[in-house]
């Protein structure tokens, strides 16, 4: 996991036969100039206020940290083992799930009244970590690592099953009914100046991801593990002759990756209220959408997707002239347009070169 | 991946398979030799019949003597309102309870055949096909939504079904080319109507924003909100969708705040409706600004889950004429059974009542015993009676069908949020 974008090997090949996308990227072109007319001449149609665009800027920074906090696992994963795991969503559900429990039992030892409600909201985030992380090695052990040496899409429809064998668990054990997050009046509020308001929760999510961000960098670069990390990128027999532990170090990216779903989990719950069987899905997907968008395998490029992303969702509506329900049309279109002018996304895909 | 996925969520493997085999499916217990039947045969059967099935002869549903009268059931037992779907399963049990505690039809016991419609259009079309499969159906109660409605009534009315919904408010449930298609919840036409008249002349709001959840129910009572405040002499100033399952409501809330409007109107289910109750707040713009929801939303789920942002918000329902001593006999027998009073689920346990009610009368109107003891119910026979039926007295009133298979009695009634409990302030029955 070096932090030099590949441009060469099968990717070269492939973009070279790749080579009529002057008529995609024309098009393209055009596309984006069509969006930017629209955009100028809705906005000055509207005349929306500024404090307006903030607003909407401070929502979509802090959907793009939710995207944030599931794509870094994402994009960890991919960077380690080339493999999607879609089931990722799905652990952050379960970690959200957890901390809807924990916060239960916060509760009801009393950790949640006056000045001690940061205990409280700790152990409830403590508590969604534990689990997903749990839940991301239990994984890891029983449905991809004896499928390692298959072919690259069978771990992909394992993925898949595990996904809808967590959603359907938690549906059977725990119901449809939404599990609903109170907010301790620590959280409740939020900065207000003038008419913009950032939720203190919005604000956690925004800062932690960024934190969370520097922090796997950190880990990736500088770390033993991360050494460990980048060798078993490279190659796993090697890395295993110079005796490293390749399945030690796999269970501990998964731990890593699931711990921070767990988080963001338990934060969307603070956030936004409610948690349920189903509520990893759209998450899960738009966080692979931000992880690719950025250039999937690169950590810092999963927190500019995200964020890319989540701004574009929140504020596309509005500066399209548009109406709400068709944000995700804006959100794959971003990926589509990004994808036609930087085949590798934004920062550049991280890939290691294998040896053949 | 999102294709795959979807596909996996909305249709669960045995009912496909089910689908495929429809043979296998149609339920063991109720296969009769039918030694009485002449000869399957000679009686060109319906293309949409399976072929060769010996309880069925061509437009009429045979029970074998000792069988029971299998009346399927489309609830919406889990998607995005699954107490009040759980609701509406229960209050049809207690119906089905009680006309086989009065002897059933000419001695012949019924039973309910539950299916999970979801709340959803694909899976009301899964459980329309199953039904559709299965000849030992009558008739239909259901669906729950109108989404998952509108996927049951092509197939049922195809397959000479009669359903009554309970619940399904879109005004295009039935329709005048649909003969199967009934219902004892009144239509979103009044609901919509009678929304617009309280927030226009009771509350005395001029401006308003509409949002809805994108769903057949939510965006059709919308719409007919919106159209009916704009006539009254009102402003609609935005009008914003989002979607079943959403959580975060910031963005589009935000655009409604720059036009400040005095009230939102929602057009969706409880737990959407509970989240833009509670991100409103947040927003600048919407300080002063009221919430009104709908059916959909007028559910305990609501209350809980939005919390203190729930007081002073309004929630409007599509009331029966209840009638005082016919729901608390149904109360105690539905806390007997099931440990829960029914309000604490969802409202509509009443109309479900109705409706399976509604379906059996008809069915002993035109059921007729052979000289072999078994029961015969002609399918067309059985859907004129449906529509014919009149001044049946249900819980929820006097219940007469009209031409298009209106079948509810009662009025729109209009709640506020007070100490955490809805009270009624407008509308139907208020004293």
């Amino acid at each position: 996991m070096t932090v030099v974008p590949q441009e060469h090997g099968w990717r070269a090949q492939r973009s070279n036969a790749l080579a009529l996308p002057l008529l995609a990227r024309a098009i393209g072109l055009l596309i984006v100039i069509a969006i930017l007319a629209r955009a100028v001449s809705v906005s000055l149609s509207e005349n929306y206020p500024l404090t307006f665009w903030v607003s909407q800027l401070v929502n979509g920074l802090v959907l793009g940290g939710v995207y944030a906090l599931v794509a870094l696992g994402y994009t960890l994963v991919y960077g380690i083992l080339l493999m999607i795991n879609f089931a990722h969503g799905e652990v952050m559900m379960v970690g959200g799930v957890a901390g809807f429990f924990g916060l239960q039992i916060a509760s009801s030892l009393g950790w949640l009244d006056g000045s001690a409600a940061a205990l409280g909201l700790l152990f409830a985030l403590l508590a969604g970590m534990g689990v997903a992380a749990l839940t991301g090695v239990t994984l890891e052990r029983v449905a991809y690592r004896p499928l390692r040496g298959a072919p690259r899409l069978v771990p992909l429809i394992s993925a898949i099953g595990a996904s809808l064998f967590l959603q359907y668990s938690v549906l059977l054990i725990f119901g449809v009914r939404p599990m609903v997050y109170q907010r301790p009046a620590l959280i409740a509020d939020g900065l207000r100046a003038g008419p913009v308001f950032v939720p203190y929760t919005g604000l956690i999510i925004f800062v932690t991801s960024l934190l969370l961000m520097g922090m796997l960098v950190a880990i990736v670069q500088y770390t033993r593990l991360g050494r460990a990390m980048r060798a078993v990128a490279t190659d796993k027999e090697a890395a295993a002759l110079m005796g490293v532990d390749v399945n030690q170090i796999i269970a501990l990216t998964f731990l890593l990756g699931s711990a921070l779903a767990g988080a963001a989990g338990v934060m969307l719950g603070f956030h936004n209220s409610v948690i349920k069987f189903n509520s990893g899905f759209i998450p899960g997907l738009k966080a692979f959408t931000a992880a690719v968008l950025g250039g999937i395998g690169n950590i810092p490029g999963a927190m500019v997707g995200a964020l890319v992303l989540g701004v574009a969702e929140s504020i596309g509506p509005s500066a399209l002239g548009i109406p709400a329900e068709y944000r995700d049309i804006i959100a794959f279109s971003v990926l589509v347009l990004v994808l036609i002018f930087r085949p590798a996304g934004l920062l550049g895909e991280v890939v290691v070169e294998k040896r053949a | 991946m999102s294709l795959l996925t979807r596909l996996a969520l909305h249709i669960p493997a045995p009912v496909v398979a089910c689908a495929l085999l429809l043979a296998a499916c149609a339920a063991p217990p109720v296969q009769p030799t039918a030694p009485a039947q002449p000869a399957a045969p000679a009686q060109p059967a319906a293309p949409t019949e399976p072929p060769a099935q010996p309880a069925v002869q061509a437009g009429v549903v045979v029970v074998p003597a000792g069988g029971k009268i299998r009346i399927g059931g489309s609830f919406a037992l889990t998607g995005p309102i699954p107490d009040p779907g759980k609701d509406i399963r229960q209050g049809a049990e207690i119906a089905i309870d009680d006309a086989n505690a009065a002897g059933g039809v000419n001695g012949f016991l019924l039973e309910l055949v539950a299916e999970d419609g979801a709340c959803s259009g694909d899976q009301g079309t899964v459980v329309g096909n199953k039904f559709a499969a299965d000849p030992t159906i009558v008739a239909v109660t259901g669906g729950t939504c109108s989404g998952e409605t509108f996927g049951l009534k092509p197939i049922l009315q195809r397959a000479r079904i009669p359903f009554v919904s309970p619940s399904a408010t879109n005004p295009a449930i039935t329709s005048e080319d649909c003969d199967v298609c009934n219902r004892v919840a009144l239509s979103d036409a009044l609901q919509g109507q009678v929304d617009a008249e309280f927030v226009y002349n009771e509350l005395g709001f001029r401006k308003v924003a509409v949002m809805h959840d994108s769903s057949d129910y939510g965006k059709g009572v919308a719409e007919i909100f919106r159209d009916a405040f704009v006539k009254l002499g009102g402003e609609v100033v935005a009008f914003e969708g989002a979607k079943v399952g959403d959580t975060d409501f910031r963005a589009p809330l935000t655009k409604i705040g720059v036009s400040q409007p005095e009230l939102i109107f929602f057009g969706g289910y409880a737990t959407e409706a509970a989240l833009i109750a509670q991100q409103m707040k947040e927003v600048a713009g919407l300080e002063k600004t009221k919430f009104m929801g709908t059916d959909g939303a007028y559910t305990q789920q609501y209350l809980d889950t939005a919390g203190s942002a729930a007081e002073g918000t309004f929630m409007s329902y599509v009331a029966g004429d209840t009638q005082a001593d016919k729901l608390s006999a149904f109360r105690e027998k539905y806390i007997a059974k099931f440990g829960i009073e029914p309000e604490k689920l969802g409202p509509f346990h009443a109309q479900s009542y109705d409706s399976v009610l509604l379906i059996v009368e008809a069915i002993k109107k035109v059921a007729k015993t052979d000289s072999a003891g078994n029961l015969l119910i002609d399918r067309e026979a059985l859907i004129k009676a449906i529509r014919e039926t009149s001044g049946l007295a249900g819980i929820t009133g006097t219940l007469t069908c009209n031409p298009i298979g209106e079948c509810g009695a009662g009025g729109v009634q209009v709640f506020t949020v007070e100490n955490g409990a809805f009270k009624q302030v407008y509308g139907f029955g208020l004293r």
